[in-house]
């Protein structure tokens, strides 16, 4: 318990933590109020308008557009250590490293889910409130609210975790959140929609299975049809998150720290 | 006396470098030892191998007889300064000791003692950013002594410090060896080395070149000679 309540001190004494996640709400609440009037003005883009379940599925779906500051929050955690130099301080204290590790990645997956917490949470309320000025609004899927809380805890605990490990992979800091970002923003995006047969096992594919949203949009190139059933992806995810920590403990037991 | 601190033939290989070649020496208890060395010598790569941070290529350094990673809670029994970055420059001084102060169940009552022991107190609610380097190394110091440990283990504890913050050092090492405290130190400044410190270790290119009581090593003249003469050959 001593481990996890430093660790927690490192979480909340740190003014970049609460920056995260000022920055994971702004980018969700803007995610939500935003996809309205896209929708509205390109509904036959879409296919649909706000008068469909769907488009206001897709709406608050975007409440959890603010994952990647998980993953962000993750990395700072495990290589913040090494770029401050606090890592021989915190080895000197705790030499046993696995012990260390755990308590890293606890706190990072309850950092992680914090932040998704937060950030869905007030971007719901936002796009409540912008869907109101709007209307023949249709009314969300009844399971909604319900998967997205579920994706964004289960997303954002395994989320930090894989950020703790990238950090201990990575030692160096933007280099970790430079790939993360290129990774989440780039690569996955493209693989999803060049490969859905294997981009669906990969994490984004599986969070938005999580939503069990039905959304066809081949225009945008988003089709959920393709997607793994929210129980399965659920599985997936936590698998990452059990490989990633695996590694992280792994390779921290292993290299001197500088 | 009692052994407290042993390398016990000690290697620690970067590749192709030896860093450490085949290291033993003791440290007795209740002294302060002097671990000198010209820069690359080995030292700090020493120290990092006897508490953990680096893993030796062949051979043992231990406290108390046990690898420092065996040791329980070693906060309580082994105070450490390796550096003066150690600490996240974002955070207070009061802060970053508390993190510590946690991981080893040590209470905030404790982190406003050892502030106020290395008069630091009045700067406890200031970022870390903001110290000069000298208010670095007395952090590091607060850090070390916060399990009010028996042993202390100072990398180079008197960079970046000016005349009245050596002449501090000089009299906090002293107060707490004069508490039974066992101390290594290592240091370039030979001059308050010779004032400060009971025993010497001197290494070289990893090795270890004299090891004893400081009057036995600079017999009539100066621990810089002393030291000048072993690490060059010849005295400059």
């Amino acid at each position: 318990m001593n481990l996890i309540k430093s660790e927690w001190r490192k979480l909340i004494y740190a003014r970049a933590h609460w920056g995260l996640l000022i920055a994971a709400t702004f980018i969700s609440t803007l995610s939500v109020v935003v996809t309205p009037f896209i929708i509205d003005s390109q509904g036959e883009l879409f296919g649909f308008g706000l008068d469909q379940t769907e488009a206001v599925d897709s709406t608050y779906a975007n409440g959890i557009s603010g994952y990647i500051f998980a993953i962000i929050l993750g990395i700072m955690l495990m290589a913040g250590e090494f770029r401050h130099g606090t890592a021989v301080a915190t080895f000197l204290t705790a030499p046993k490293r696995g012990s260390v590790l755990a308590a890293k990645l606890a706190i990072a997956a309850v950092g992680g889910v914090l932040i998704m917490w937060v950030s869905a949470g007030i971007s719901f309320l936002a796009g409540y409130v912008t869907l109101m000025s709007f209307e023949n609004v249709a009314s969300p899927s009844e399971n909604l609210f319900l998967n997205t809380m579920i994706a964004s805890t289960i997303g954002g605990a395994v989320l930090g975790v894989i950020g703790v490990a990238l950090g201990t992979l990575v030692r160096n800091q933007m280099l970790a959140i430079t790939g993360a970002l290129v990774y989440l923003f780039v690569i996955d995006p493209i693989l999803l929609t060049v490969w859905p047969d294997t981009g669906k096992y990969l994490p984004t594919g599986l969070i938005t299975a999580m939503l069990a949203i039905d959304v066809d949009a081949p225009e945008l190139g988003f089709d959920t049809s393709n997607y793994l059933p929210p129980l399965e992806a659920t599985g997936f995810l936590l698998l990452y998150g059990a490989v990633f920590a695996a590694v992280a403990v792994a390779t921290s037991l292993r290299r001197d720290i500088d | 006396m009692t052994t407290v601190i042993a390398f016990q033939n000690l290697v620690k290989r970067y590749g192709k470098q030896l860093a450490v070649a085949d290291l033993t020496a003791n440290v007795e208890s209740g002294k302060i030892t002097g671990f000198l060395g010209p820069n690359g010598a080995g030292k700090s790569t020493s120290l990092r191998c006897l508490v953990g941070l680096a893993k030796p290529t062949s051979g043992e350094a231990t406290i108390f007889g046990k690898r420092y990673q065996e040791i329980e809670n070693p906060l309580s029994k082994v105070g450490t300064v390796l550096d003066s970055r150690g600490f996240h420059g974002s955070l207070t001084g009061a802060q970053n000791l508390r993190v510590m102060a946690a991981a080893a169940g040590i209470g905030n009552d404790r982190v406003d003692e050892v502030l106020s022991l290395v008069e630091l107190s009045d700067a406890a609610g200031k970022r870390v950013k903001g110290y000069s380097l000298g208010m670095k190394q007395r952090l590091s110091l607060a850090g070390a002594i916060l399990g009010d440990p028996e042993v202390l283990i100072l990398d180079e504890p008197a960079n970046g410090l000016d005349p009245a913050g050596i002449a501090w050092l000089r009299n906090f090492l002293r107060t707490l060896s004069g508490s039974g405290r066992t101390i290594l130190v290592s240091s370039h400044q030979l001059a308050e080395m010779q004032n400060t410190v009971d025993n010497v270790l001197i290494i070289n290119k990893g090795q270890l070149i004299a090891d004893g009581n400081m009057k036995e090593i600079i017999g009539d003249g100066t621990l810089e000679e002393a030291f000048l003469r072993m690490t060059l050959g010849e005295l400059q």
